[in-house]
């Protein structure tokens, strides 16, 4: 398998703090990678350099087989913020409209029925509740059919119930060949990912699939492997 | 009521204030530097208009000249002719030229004062002077005929006119023509700004940043989607003040309307600019009396920017608003087209304004982001 992400010794800081320090990185072509850490662990932030949106200040960032950073393979690259950015004085679906046309197409109509948005399409956006604009978020970074999806923490504010679906969306995505990448800090969410990493202080403390990570810390549950794995790094 | 909770509301306020150094700096030094603008603008002498004189000697021609040569209200300058002095106006070298001829066949002398029109101040200044030039010149004028008796001094007839204008524009005509771009300039700025910064705090903007949109066409695009609403503000506006306020106008009111469209260009980049320096459409509003109000009073919209302390001219000469101004001045009230320097000057340093603005805003896109 080739890899949809490569990242090697990334490193950033913004003055005194250390965001990112030595990352490596390595998420396969067509799997769901869960990026699983507390607030402030640098997820964002890798998150933000996978788009070219952080110059990292050392290390090598390739995706897509680009080198980062490169404006052209942001057009297969969906983006979703941590908070729901959208124009609130535009309708659903002129929301969706205008990244279709920023982003050279995409299937409006199919984008908001994988949301269930489509009956709301010509609602203003200031009318949604929280769990709709996060929803419509999510079809405005997936409306181009993108081969990398970056997802920061997209099922914050989401009931349980969407939850499960916007899970089964992604792995279908996957299945059609989708890279994804998924930030957390909700442990038992990310046990729906294929590997996951655990990242604290910049750094990635340990990398696997989740039974990997349970025999490495040799424990039963991942809250506590994230636990065990992190005492053991510091 | 509780005094506890009501000071907690005041102590929770004063501590905001505290951890916000910009609007302190906005509430604590703004109002210096404006009115200190205001002072400098205000309190200075009245200007001594420079005034070309064109005399035909005779000996009450003689007096009078002399008379206003030794005037304070006034700087002159003998003229051999009327065509030079004339000429010497229209170039800006003279703010008004008087003719002194001989006392016709009628016994009168008929002085000519002409006053380029567009400078109220100036318009009253000089035909003030004759007046007060032939008082003192008539009192000291008692010459004798050869036979000793007294010669009755001539009738006095002067005659004013103004070279550009009809000759009694007010107010309103003279202030009218700049404020049509204030007011364009001023709206723009704010509505930019304003929508620019909700695409940097909304977090919209970092979402085009990792789209495959160059800065430059974020810039561009909402530039041509403010020409269109300036271009339906441009209109409103100029036909109101034309139509409907009867504002004077001797030039292109196409001209007037591509200025304006300059102007709001400048006002949308200078928008997208100063909104990254601002953290919140609160902050982005306070630029207002810092940015767009002494540009106001630095235009010479109010007060002429030669009329400006020195130092202070150097200022108004970096503001966008200042040559707009001017051009907007040339083409309303001296009917000036493109084919006029003062105009050329004008229109061409909007366009250099405006192209430095739309690189300096493209640039805090990358600031913003990177």
């Amino acid at each position: 398998m080739s890899a949809a992400i490569e990242a090697t010794g990334v490193r950033k800081r913004f003055g005194d703090v250390v965001a990112l320090d030595g990352i490596d990185l390595r998420v396969e072509a067509g799997t769901v990678y869960g990026l699983l850490g507390p607030n402030g662990a640098g997820k964002t932030t890798l998150i933000r350099s996978l788009v070219g949106l952080v110059r990292p200040d050392a290390g090598d960032l390739h995706v897509l087989d680009a080198r980062m950073p490169d404006r052209e393979v942001l057009r297969r690259i969906g983006y979703m913020t941590q908070a729901a950015a959208l124009y609130a004085d535009l309708s659903v679906e002129e929301n969706v409209r205008f990244f279709t046309r920023v982003l050279g197409g995409g299937d409006i109509e199919a984008a908001l029925r994988f949301v269930d948005l489509w009956e709301r399409r010509r609602s203003l956006v200031a009318t949604l509740s929280g769990g709709m604009k996060t929803r419509l978020s999510l079809a405005c970074a997936i409306v181009h059919r993108p081969r990398l999806l970056l997802l920061d923490e997209p099922t914050v504010g989401v009931d349980p119930q969407l939850r499960v679906q916007l899970w089964n969306g992604l792995r279908e995505m996957a299945a059609g060949g989708t890279t994804i990448l998924v930030s957390s800090h909700v442990m038992d969410e990310a046990e729906r990912a294929d590997r996951l990493g655990l990242i604290h202080a910049g750094r990635l403390l340990a990398e696997g699939t989740v039974g990997e990570l349970l025999a490495m810390a040799g424990t039963d549950r991942l809250e506590d492997a994230f636990l065990t794995l992190e005492a053991r790094a510091s | 009521m509780s005094l506890r909770r009501t000071f907690a509301i005041t102590t929770r306020l004063l501590a905001q204030f505290r951890h916000d150094h910009r609007t302190l700096g906005i509430l604590f030094v703004t109002p210096l530097l404006i009115l200190g603008l205001f002072a400098l603008l205000f309190r200075t002498d009245a200007p001594v208009p420079h005034v070309g004189l064109v005399v035909t000697s005779s000996p009450v021609a003689d007096v009078i000249a002399g008379a206003l040569d030794e005037s304070d209200a006034l700087a002159t300058e003998r003229l051999s002719t009327a065509a030079d002095a004339d000429a010497r106006l229209r170039d800006g070298l003279l703010d008004a030229y008087l003719v002194l001829p001989a006392v016709d066949g009628e016994g009168v002398l008929r002085p000519q004062v002409v006053v380029e029109g567009t400078d109220q101040q100036v318009a009253t200044i000089v035909p003030a002077a004759l007046q007060r030039a032939v008082l003192s010149g008539l009192a000291s004028f008692a010459p004798t005929t050869p036979l000793g008796g007294a010669v009755a001094p001539p009738r006095i007839e002067p005659k004013v006119r103004t070279l550009y204008g009809n000759g009694d524009l007010d107010a309103l005509d003279v202030l009218g023509g700049p404020f049509i771009g204030l007011v364009v300039f001023l709206l723009v700025y704010v509505v930019t700004s304003v929508s620019f910064l909700r695409e940097r705090t909304l977090g919209t903007l970092e979402r085009l940043m990792a789209t495959p949109l160059r800065r430059t066409e974020i810039v561009v695009g909402y530039m041509l989607g403010f020409i269109v609403v300036a271009l339906i503000q441009a209109a409103e506006v100029l036909g109101f003040a034309l139509l409907v306020l009867g504002l004077y106008n001797a030039g292109s009111v196409w001209l007037i309307f591509g200025l304006e469209v300059i102007l709001a260009l400048t006002a949308v980049n200078l928008g997208i600019f100063l909104s990254t320096f601002a953290r919140n459409e609160f902050q982005a509003v306070q630029f207002i009396p810092l940015v767009v109000v002494p540009q106001i009073l630095l235009s010479g919209v109010i007060v002429p920017v030669s009329a400006e302390p020195e130092w202070l001219q150097v200022v108004s000469n970096v503001l966008p608003l200042t040559y707009a101004v001017d051009a907007l001045r040339e083409v309303m009230l001296r009917g000036s087209d493109l084919s006029v320097a003062a105009v050329q000057l004008d229109v061409a340093v909007l366009i250099g304004f405006c192209l430095l603005l739309v690189v300096a805003a493209s640039a805090t896109l990358r600031r913003e982001v990177a």
